[in-house]
C-alpha cells in the first residue's frame, strides 16, 4: 500500500504493508538508523521514539498506516553535525551520552516536551523521560541537560557547566557524542552491506535434556535457507575452553543442553524470516532431564548430575588464624544469611554481530565485547585458521555491563561466515537475549561476623554459593572474586572464608558490572550494619574504627600495595549522613504521630573492590607519529560507552603535552591495534592508560631528541605543539611536525613505538593469580522512604563518594557513579530474573527516570602510587556500594532486616508485618 | 497485504466493517478490525492473536476527537488518548481519578498513542482506564448495523481479554459518564512492581458523592482482582447512606478485600499480597474521594 507522509519536513512517499511498525519502515525502507530498536516492538523500552505531529510516539508500536498524511520527525530531522539543537548540544556538554543507543528516543521525547513546556519542572522532565530506558547514564545527566538546554531556549546565556574545568587532556567532551546525539553513530545494527545474510540460533527450549538427533534437512530445503550448521560443522576446537570450560559451540548428538536457550545449531539465511522459517523446520529430538535452579538443592548427593564433580565448577578458600576460636571469644557475633537474584544485563543495545571476509580475507567479527584479542584467539582456534587470519573490531557499541563479554556469538557468526563466504548479521531478539545471555550470579551467603563490646571487629566466617547456572560462562573466577569482597577494607584477625561455583540448570552466569564482588559486597556491608545496630553503634564509626591501616595483612592475607583512601571516602559522605539522619528523625516522629503509614531511614555502605585482572600486570599500547605529523594512538580499551575513546585521548594528550584535538585515537581492532589485556575489572585508565601514557612519553621523547639534532639545541628547551616542535627560548623557531616525520624516515628510525605499563617487576609472581593488591573503595549513603501499608520503597537521596586516585574526566567519572547508583537501586529493590518466567524488558522491571534519587557525587582523590598520573579504577566499584546502603536504609526505617534482594514490595510488607518497631 | 482505510464518518467505518464481514472466516481471519490507537492491537497482531484483513482507523472521524462537557454527561470520544484526558482542564480539576488513570498507563510515548475506549474495549482485568470507567459508572456507545446502544461499561466485560463488543463490526464511538456535581469526589490508587511502565499489582479507582454529612453514592472498582475489571458492590452498599468516618471507610476497605479474588503471579505479586495491600488501597481511595467531595480538596 502507498502511504504519504511526511518526514522531517519533506514529503516521502513509501509502499509497503502499513500494519508494519513506522520503526522497521524508517530503519529499513528509508534508511535513518538514527531511530533504535531495543525491545522487541513491545513499548518497552522508549529507543525507538520519533514525533508524531510532535507528539512522542514508540515508533514500534505504531503502524505505518497510521501516519499517513501526518508529520514524522526523527532524530535525524533534530540538527546535524555543524547545527545541533540546543538539546544535542547539552546533552553532550553534560555528559548526558554514554554509550548513545537510548539518546535518540530520548532526545526526541525532550524536544516534545520543551516545544510544549519552555520552563519545564524536574519533575516534568522526568516525567517526559520516565519510558525511555537508560542503563547507562542512570538518567542525572539527562535531567540535567534537558534543564539546561530549556535554559538557553529561552533565551539565557549559560556556558557549558564544566567548560571552566581544567581536566587532563584540555576538555572532558566526548569525541564520539556528536555522531550518537545526531543518529549518525553506526552501531552494529545499523550497518547493512552487499549480499548480507542473516543468521539465527536453534535454542534448546528445555532446562536439562539430552540432544538425541537432529535432522537439518528439512531446514536446508526452506527457500532463502542458505545453510544450516551443526556441530559437526566446527573445523577446530568445539569449545572456548579457555574462557568457559564446558560451552560447546554446538553440542554434538549425544550431548545435554543444560539451561533453556543453549544453542543447538545454527541458520544462514536471505532474510530474517526465512531464517526463522529454517530454525521452525529443523528436527530436534531430546530426552527431558530433571532440573534445578537452587544451589542447594544441586550439591544434594542424591542431585542429578548437571555438570562438573558433584555439580561443582570451582571454589575458593580463605583462611588464617582460627576463626572459630576467635569467634568463640568474641563479645558479639551477628550470624546473617544473605541472597541475591539472577540479574540480566539489559543493555539497551540487544547482541548484535556482523562477520564478513575483510580485504585481507580475514574472517571479520565487528561486535561489542571487552576483550577483541580474546575472542580473535577462540575464533582462530574454533576454525583451526591462524590468529592472524581473523580479525575483531569493536563497533559503537549500546552498552554491555559484562554481557557482551561472551565470547559465544563471535564464534557462532565466524562459523557462519567461515562457511557461506559472505556477509552475515546475527542480532539476538530481546528475548532470547533474555534466555541466552549471561546474567549476574545469584548468590548464596551465610555470613558469621565477632566483635569486641565497644567495635572492634575480630573473626569472619564466610560461605559462599555462587550459581553459574547451566555453563562455566566464566564462572571458574567467580567464587574467587566472590571471597575477595567478603572481607572488605577492614581488619580480621581471623578469616574462614570458602566459596563455591556451583552448577544448576538456571541460565549461564558471567561477567557482570563488578564481576562476582557486588553481591558479597552486598551480604558483607549489610552484615556490618546488622552489628552496628546491635551493638548500638553509629556505622559510619563502626567502619572507621576497623579500617586496614597501610601494610596490614588485609582479609585476604597479603597488605594492599596501592593507596585506598577509604577513610576520605568515608569522612567525605559523613556530612550527608548526618544531614540524612536528622531529616529522618524528625520525619519519622512527624507521621508517626500523624499516623501516617510513612517511614523513613538512613543506609551507609562502604566497599573495597579489587581492580585489575588477576594474572596480568602488563598492558600494552603504541604511539605514532603520523606522516602529516598528527599523533595516532593504538590501543585496545573497548570504548562501549563508559567513555574509553575520550580517556585514552586525554591521557595521551597529557603525556605528549599537547591538546587533545588533534590526537587521532585507533581503539580495539586486532589488525591495528595491540593486545592491551582484557577491558575488565576496572582496569582500562590504570592499565591501558598507563601504556597510553607510556608509548605516548617515548614517543615524545623520541620526537624531542630528533628535533633537537634538527634545531641544535637542547631537548630540554623544546615543546612539542600541534603541527610543530618550538623552541621555548626563542620564539618563532621551531621545525614542523612533518618534518619531524620525514627526518625519522630518513634516519630509518620507526614512527609507532610502543609503550608498557608494567607492574610485573613491582609484586611477587608466585602467589598469582590470586594476589593482587589494588584495591579502590568507595561510600554511599542513601535516605529511603517505605509506604508501611503497601511495601513500596523510594530512594529519596544518595551521596556517593569514591577515590578515584586522580579524576581524568569528571563528566564520565560522576556519570559512571550516577549510572552505577541506578543500576545498584535496582538490583537492590526491582531487577530479578525468575527462570521460566521472565521474558523480556516487560517483566524484568529495570530502573526508569521516576527512580531517580536526588544523587550528590563526590570525587575523592588520594593519588595512587603505581598508576598513570596518579589514577585509579571506578567504573565496576561504583556498583558495589549502593544496594547494601539502600537496603540499609530500608532496614533501619522499618526496623527489621530484608535479606533477599530485591527487596520487592511484597518482600518489604512481610518484614513490615514481622518488625516490633513500626507495627 | 492488509488494508488500512481512514473512514470519515463511523457510517463509513460500518460499510467497510460490513463489506468485510461477508467474506471472514468464522475464525475471524478475512475480517476488518477497528483500530484506534493500536498499541495493543499491532501487539497481538504480531503474537498472531489476531489476523484481520483491513483495519479501520477510527481516529480521522470528526468528532471522535473530543471530549465534550453537554446535557448532564462527560462524553470521550473513541478517538480521545491518555495524554488528551491528562491535558483536559476540566477534567484534570473535576475527575482527578480519571486524569491520573490516564497518567499511569504505560508511559508518555503511549498515551500519546492509546485511546481510553481503546483500553476499556480491551477489556483486561487490571486496564487502567476499564477500572477508572467503572468507578465513573461510564457507559459506552456501541454502534452496529441495528444501530446505537448505550452499554453500562461493566457489561462489556465477559472475562479477560474478552468483551461484548465484537470489533469486527462494532464500533465504540464513545464513552460518556454523568458529569460530576458538586459534592462528588474521586480518587485513584495503584500499586505496580515500580513507578511507571508497569501493569499494576492493584490498582482502585473510587467515586463518592455525599448527601449532606453522609454518603450517597460510593462506588469502588478494583484490577486486577476477578477474570474482569471489578466493581466491590458490598463494600459500596454498606456506605451507602453511612457518615463517611474512618471506621465506616476502614470497614468497608475490609469488605472489598473480601470481595476480591486475586490470582497470584510470580512475576508481579501474589495473591496473599494483593490481598493485604488492598485494603490500605480503598481506604486511601476512600478518604482522598471523601475530602474531595467535601471540596476541601480537588
Amino acid at each position: 500500500m502507498e502511504i504519504t507522509f511526511v518526514l522531517n519536513g519533506r514529503a516521502v512517499v513509501v509502499d509497503v504493508e502499513p500494519t508494519r511498525p513506522l520503526l522497521d519502515v524508517l530503519r529499513t525502507d528509508l534508511g535513518l538508523t538514527g531511530t533504535k530498536q531495543g525491545c522487541d516492538h513491545e513499548g518497552e523500552c522508549g529507543a525507538c521514539t520519533v514525533l508524531l505531529d510532535g507528539r512522542p510516539v514508540r515508533s514500534c508500536l505504531t503502524p505505518v498506516g497510521k501516519v499517513t498524511g501526518r508529520c514524522v520527525q526523527t532524530i535525524e530531522g533534530l540538527g546535524v553535525p555543524g547545527d545541533l539543537h540546543p538539546l544535542q548540544i547539552a546533552f553532550i556538554e553534560t555528559g548526558a551520552v554514554q554509550c548513545g543507543f537510548c539518546a535518540p528516543g530520548v532526545l526526541m521525547a525532550a524536544k516534545a516536551l520543551l516545544d510544549r513546556t519552555p520552563d519545564p519542572s524536574r519533575e516534568q522532565i522526568i516525567e517526559a523521560l520516565d519510558g525511555n530506558l537508560c542503563r547507562c547514564t542512570g538518567y542525572a545527566r539527562m535531567v540535567e541537560a534537558v534543564q539546561l538546554a530549556a535554559a538557553r531556549m529561552r533565551g539565557e546565556s549559560l556556558p557549558a557547566p564544566w567548560a571552566e574545568r581544567s581536566v587532563i587532556g584540555g576538555s572532558p567532551l566526548r569525541a564520539d557524542s556528536i555522531a550518537k546525539v545526531t543518529g549518525q553513530a553506526q552501531y552494529v545494527e545499523d550497518v547493512v552491506m552487499d549480499g548480507m545474510l542473516y543468521g539465527a540460533v536453534l535454542r534448546s527450549p528445555h532446562h536439562h535434556a539430552r540432544l538425541v538427533s537432529l535432522d537439518a534437512e528439512p531446514a536446508v530445503r526452506v527457500k532463502g535457507v542458505v545453510r544450516v550448521l551443526t556441530s559437526a560443522d566446527v573445523p577446530g576446537k568445539n569449545s572456548f575452553v579457555e574462557y568457559s570450560r564446558d560451552e560447546p559451540i554446538l553440542p554434538p548428538i549425544g550431548e545435554t543442553v543444560r539451561m533453556i536457550g543453549a544453542p543447538v545449531a545454527l541458520v544462514v539465511a536471505e532474510s530474517p524470516a526465512a531464517a526463522q522459517a529454517g530454525l521452525a523446520s529443523i528436527a530436534v529430538e531430546y530426552q527431558v532431564l530433571p532440573y534445578a535452579f537452587d544451589p542447594t538443592e544441586t550439591l544434594r548427593a542424591d542431585a542429578f548430575p548437571i555438570a562438573g564433580e558433584d555439580n561443582v565448577l570451582t571454589e575458593f578458600q580463605v583462611r588464617h588464624g582460627d576463626a572459630a576460636a576467635v569467634l568463640a571469644e568474641s563479645d558479639v557475633v551477628v550470624e546473617t544469611g544473605y541472597d541475591t537474584a539472577y540479574l540480566e544485563h539489559a543493555a539497551l543495545e540487544r547482541e548484535t554481530l556482523l562477520g564478513y571476509l575483510d580485504e585481507a580475507d580475514r574472517i571479520t567479527v565487528v561486535g561489542g565485547t571487552h576483550q577483541p584479542h580474546w575472542q580473535q584467539r577462540y575464533i582462530a582456534q574454533a576454525l583451526a585458521l591462524p590468529q592472524e587470519q581473523v580479525r575483531v573490531i569493536l563497533p559503537p557499541t549500546g552498552g554491555t555491563f559484562g554481557g557482551k563479554q561472551d565470547p559465544w556469538p563471535f564464534l557462532a557468526v565466524a562459523l557462519m561466515v567461515y562457511h557461506v563466504r559472505r556477509p552475515v548479521r546475527l542480532t539476538y531478539s530481546r528475548r532470547e537475549s533474555f534466555d541466552a545471555s549471561p546474567k549476574r550470579h545469584p548468590y548464596r551467603m551465610g555470613f558469621k561476623i565477632g566483635a569486641t563490646r565497644d567495635g572492634q571487629l575480630t573473626g569472619i566466617h564466610v560461605r559462599i554459593l555462587c550459581n553459574t547456572g547451566g555453563y562455566d560462562g566464566h564462572g571458574q573466577y567467580i567464587a574467587n572474586y566472590a571471597l575477595t569482597a567478603s572481607g572488605g577494607a577492614y581488619r580480621w584477625s581471623a578469616v574462614d572464608g570458602l566459596a563455591r561455583s556451583v552448577y544448576t540448570n538456571g541460565p549461564k552466569a558471567g561477567q557482570f558490572r563488578g564481576f562476582g564482588t557486588a553481591q558479597s559486597t552486598f551480604a558483607l556491608e549489610c552484615t556490618l550494619d546488622e552489628l552496628a545496630e546491635r551493638l548500638d553503634l553509629d556505622p559510619l564509626a563502626l567502619r572507621l574504627q576497623n579500617i586496614l591501616a597501610d601494610g596490614d595483612r588485609s582479609f585476604l592475607g597479603y597488605p594492599v600495595a596501592e593507596t585506598m583512601g577509604y577513610r576520605e571516602v568515608l569522612e567525605a559522605v559523613r556530612p550527608h549522613y548526618q544531614a540524612y539522619c536528622q531529616e529522618v528523625r524528625a520525619f519519622n516522629e512527624l507521621r508517626s504521630q500523624q499516623g501516617e503509614p510513612l517511614r523513613q531511614g538512613v543506609g551507609l555502605a562502604g566497599m573495597w573492590y579489587r581492580f585489575g585482572k588477576s594474572g596480568s600486570l602488563k598492558s600494552e599500547a603504541h604511539a605514532e607519529l603520523a606522516e602529516d605529523g598528527h599523533f595516532v594512538v593504538y590501543c585496545s580499551a573497548p570504548d562501549y560507552g563508559q567513555g574509553t575513546n575520550t580517556v585514552m585521548s586525554q591521557m595521551a594528550a597529557e603525556a605528549m603535552e599537547v591538546s587533545r584535538d588533534g590526537i587521532e585515537l585507533v581503539n580495539a581492532d586486532t589488525a591495528l591495534t595491540p593486545d592491551s589485556g582484557i577491558q575488565g575489572a576496572s582496569r582500562a585508565t590504570y592499565w591501558v592508560g598507563g601504556s597510553v601514557v607510556a608509548a605516548m612519553t617515548r614517543l615524545r621523547e623520541e620526537i624531542l631528541g630528533v628535533a633537537a639534532e634538527m634545531l641544535d639545541v637542547s631537548p630540554a628547551v623544546l615543546s612539542v605543539e600541534h603541527g610543530r616542535v618550538a623552541v621555548r627560548t626563542e620564539p618563532g623557531r621551531a621545525v614542523s611536525l612533518v618534518e619531524v616525520a620525514r627526518e625519522f624516515d630518513r634516519m630509518g628510525k620507526r614512527r609507532r613505538v610502543a609503550g608498557f605499563f608494567d607492574l610485573t617487576p613491582n609484586f611477587l609472581t608466585e602467589n598469582r593469580p590470586e594476589y593482587v593488591p589494588f584495591f579502590v573503595t568507595g561510600a554511599h549513603v542513601a535516605q529511603v522512604e517505605v509506604h508501611l501499608e503497601t511495601g513500596t520503597v523510594r530512594v529519596l537521596r544518595v551521596a556517593a563518594a569514591h577515590d578515584v586516585g586522580r579524576v581524568v574526566n569528571p563528566l564520565d567519572a560522576v556519570g559512571q557513579i550516577e549510572g552505577a547508583v541506578l543500576m545498584g537501586l535496582g538490583a537492590a529493590l526491582m531487577e530479578e530474573f525468575i527462570p521460566d518466567h521472565t521474558t523480556g524488558l516487560s517483566d524484568y522491571y529495570l530502573p526508569t527516570a521516576q527512580s531517580l534519587p536526588e544523587i550528590s557525587v563526590h570525587l575523592v582523590e588520594v593519588g595512587g602510587k603505581f598508576g598513570p598520573l596518579g589514577v585509579k579504577g571506578l567504573g565496576e566499584a561504583a556498583m558495589l556500594p549502593a544496594s547494601p546502603a539502600i537496603v540499609n536504609g530500608l532496614s533501619r526505617a522499618i526496623g527489621a532486616r530484608l535479606r533477599t534482594i530485591p527487596a520487592t514490595p511484597e518482600r518489604v510488607l512481610e518484614h513490615i508485618h514481622r518488625s516490633r518497631v513500626v507495627r | 497485504m492488509t488494508d488500512y482505510r481512514f473512514p470519515v464518518s463511523v457510517e463509513e467505518a460500518l460499510d467497510i466493517l460490513d463489506a468485510h464481514a461477508a467474506s471472514s472466516t468464522p475464525s475471524g481471519s478475512g475480517s476488518a478490525r477497528v483500530i484506534a490507537g493500536g498499541t495493543d492491537l499491532i501487539l497481538d497482531m504480531r503474537r498472531g492473536k489476531r489476523n484481520p484483513a483491513c483495519l479501520v482507523d477510527l481516529t480521522r472521524i470528526p468528532g471522535l476527537d473530543q471530549i465534550r462537557v453537554i446535557g448532564g454527561v462527560v462524553e470521550v470520544g473513541a478517538a480521545v488518548t491518555f495524554a488528551a484526558i491528562q491535558e483536559h482542564p476540566y477534567l484534570r480539576q473535576h475527575v482527578p481519578a480519571l486524569t491520573a488513570a490516564a497518567r499511569s498507563v504505560g508511559a508518555l510515548g503511549i498515551q500519546t498513542a492509546a485511546t481510553w475506549v481503546g483500553n476499556i474495549v480491551q477489556a483486561m482485568p487490571a486496564a487502567d482506564g476499564a477500572v477508572v470507567a467503572l468507578a465513573l459508572e461510564a457507559e459506552a456507545r456501541v454502534v452496529d448495523r441495528d444501530g446505537a446502544v448505550w452499554w453500562s461499561v461493566e457489561e462489556l466485560f465477559l472475562g479477560p481479554g474478552r468483551s461484548v463488543v465484537d470489533s469486527t463490526r462494532q464500533i465504540v464511538t464513545h464513552v460518556r459518564f454523568p458529569l460530576p456535581g458538586h459534592s462528588w469526589g474521586t480518587s485513584w490508587q495503584r500499586v505496580g512492581r515500580r513507578a511507571s511502565l508497569v501493569l499494576p499489582i492493584i490498582n482502585c479507582a473510587v467515586r463518592i458523592v455525599l448527601d449532606g454529612e453522609g454518603i450517597e453514592q460510593a462506588v469502588i472498582a478494583l484490577g486486577p482482582v476477578a477474570p474482569r475489571p471489578f466493581r466491590a458492590r458490598q463494600a459500596e452498599s454498606v456506605l451507602t447512606g453511612q457518615r463517611p468516618t474512618d471506621e465506616a471507610l476502614a470497614e468497608a476497605a475490609r469488605i472489598a478485600q473480601g470481595e476480591s479474588d486475586p490470582r497470584s503471579s510470580v512475576k508481579r505479586a501474589s495473591r496473599e499480597y494483593r490481598l493485604a495491600i488492598l485494603p490500605a488501597l480503598v481506604r486511601a481511595a476512600l478518604h482522598e474521594a471523601v475530602r474531595r467531595a467535601r471540596g476541601s480538596e480537588r
